[in-house]
């Protein structure tokens, strides 16, 4: 049996279902009667922005000096002063010596913006990506207080992880938020920051934990023989090989936490679902912007899980 | 140089107390090779586990050199990296490469500078004979070239004293033969080394003492000689019967 030509069946029963499944939403939403408008979607990606330059006081205009997409205006006041205006090429339709009133229209130009599904792309990604720092300090610092000889440190940690892994993190969101962010005074984006660090920590602690009581006893005892401390032997034996073993688990985390930061939009912070629901009041285009919300997440967890798979494979010259 | 007296070691498995090492007095001189033998299961691991620190002492004294280990105020890591241990299952550093697996400790617990580490490791695995496998990792050496090269580990401390906890017992058969060939060539130099072992051909051949042990109590000692040919107690006698 030749395995190949299995799997390009196989291929194309796969491509088949999705085809399939593609063609059911269609029929589906052709029922309904909804008109699609994705044409209105780029423009919440990047657009033009028209900025109206109008002149500040009666004048005359001295002078047009072009210079190709730009010209550069210049009227003499009628108090003297001179001004400019840089505006584009296009709409310059205005002679020397046209006298000018105050708040008349020179020109305008255009210049490119990046819109709110741009910009809330990246704030989600920059706030996940610190909660993830965080969140892999405080994960890695209880997982040790875990396995612990101290017996106030695990019961602290066994606290902190059952507290954060019994709660919802919207409820923590708004402990964060409002209490804590009252309290100590801090603004919605630390206290959503913090929210998300905490608890990506508490699960990120029993992955570590887990990782290091995977490793054989024998490193440990091999390292203390040789003379090594409690640390050192953590330090440079087993926490490398528990993070080999536990990036798997890790990378998963973290594409949860990448996912479960839409939920800061609840606290007001314009992340990429809050401006998704932004763009969707102005534009009624609710189908395209919530399947373009969920592709934008998709690419941020894809390209994580990508750059792990890479690590790993740079990781496993030793297997 | 060691010096155990009334050595005890007590497990608490499911309620049960086992007295795995139970009251032993031992004296290992400096340059002697001292091999440990009994049935599975007699303490002797666990003895030689003791000699380092590995596991706390429930009673009796362990002095090296005279620092007792049963003083809360000795620096157990003072103390190791003057005793080196050699595993039954090798226990080299999975994620390093072989020379690395040398020269870590060097540097971290010697404080030497890397050059000189590495200088050290490299004439240790030219001694143990796999100088051509220092950029590979442990997983592409076989069991025997793994034992030698935790050997080399070992001694890149520089130890006062070696142990083996059972070096051979998980090597295959063909492999057995290079490790031994190691710590002959060791004992020869004139390490001062504690074995514990299954092999009685190495005993025979490199022991300058045996001491045999059973249910965590010292049975006998002598020159090998005397041992093997002419053993006092019964239960020694009974065990050389089953293995020889």
């Amino acid at each position: 049996m030749n395995k190949k030509t299995n799997n390009g069946l196989w291929w194309a029963l796969t491509i088949l279902v999705l085809a399939l499944i593609v063609f059911g939403l269609w029929v589906a939403t052709k029922r309904i009667d909804y008109t699609w408008r994705w044409n209105r979607v780029p423009q919440y990606f990047v657009y033009l922005d028209k900025d109206v330059k109008s002149a500040t006081s009666n004048g005359t205009v001295t002078q047009l000096e072009n210079n190709g997409d730009q010209t550069t205006v210049t009227v003499q006041g009628e108090d003297g002063e001179e001004s400019t205006y840089i505006i584009d090429s296009k709409t310059a339709n205005l002679k020397v010596d046209e006298y000018l009133l105050e708040d008349d229209t020179v020109g305008s130009i255009g210049e490119w913006k990046a819109g709110p599904l741009s910009v809330g792309l990246w704030v989600t990604l920059w706030i996940s990506a610190i909660a993830s720092v965080i969140g892999l300090v405080i994960g890695v610092i209880t997982g040790l207080c875990r396995v612990s000889q101290n017996l106030t440190l695990r019961q602290l940690s066994i606290t902190y992880i059952e507290i954060i892994r019994g709660t919802p993190l919207l409820v923590q969101l708004f402990i964060f938020y409002f209490f804590l962010g009252t309290v100590l005074d801090i603004g919605r984006i630390p206290s959503g920051i913090g929210a998300l660090a905490v608890f990506a920590g508490a699960y990120v602690a029993e992955i570590i934990r887990a990782g290091i009581q995977s490793i054989p006893k024998g490193q440990m005892e091999a390292s203390r023989s040789l003379g090594m401390n409690v640390p050192q032997a953590m330090t440079y034996i087993i926490l490398p090989q528990a993070f080999k073993r536990t990036l798997p688990p890790l990378a998963g985390q973290f594409i949860s936490l990448i996912k479960d930061s839409s939920l800061v939009s609840v606290i007001a912070i314009t992340d990429l679902t809050k401006s998704g629901r932004e763009v969707i009041t102005s534009t009624f285009a609710v189908f395209e912007i919530w399947f373009v919300v969920a592709f934008l997440y998709l690419i941020l967890t894809f390209s994580l899980s990508q750059v792990v798979a890479w690590v790993e494979r740079r990781l496993a010259v030793s297997d | 140089m060691i010096k155990t007296v009334g050595l005890e070691k007590v497990f608490v498995v499911r309620d049960q107390e086992v007295r795995a090492v139970d009251g032993i007095s031992s004296h290992i001189k400096s340059g002697e090779v001292v091999v440990v033998i009994g049935p599975s299961g007699s303490g002797k691991s666990t003895y030689l586990r003791c000699l380092n620190g590995l596991e706390t002492l429930t009673g009796g004294h362990v002095h090296i050199d005279g620092i007792d280990l049963a003083d809360r105020k000795t620096d157990m890591n003072k103390v190791r990296r003057e005793v080196g241990m050699v595993f039954q299952q090798f226990n080299l550093f999975p994620h390093k490469t072989v020379l690395e697996n040398l020269v870590l400790a060097q540097m971290k617990v010697r404080k030497r500078k890397r050059s000189e580490a590495e200088k050290t490791g490299r004439a240790l695995l030219k001694k143990v004979g796999i100088s051509e496998k220092e950029a590979n990792y442990p997983s592409q050496l076989s069991g025997g070239q793994q034992q030698r090269v935790a050997i080399a580990r070992a001694l890149a401390m520089e130890p006062k004293v070696m142990l083996f906890d059972e070096p051979t017992s998980a090597l295959d058969p063909e492999m057995v033969g290079e490790v031994l060939e190691v710590m002959k060539q060791l004992a020869r130099e004139g390490m001062t080394m504690v074995v514990v072992t299954h092999e009685m051909g190495f005993a025979r051949e490199v022991a300058d003492r045996v001491l045999f042990m059973d249910y965590g109590k010292l049975v006998e000692e002598g020159t090998p000689e005397h041992f093997f040919t002419d053993p006092q107690e019964e239960r020694a006698k009974l065990f050389l019967r089953q293995v020889l």
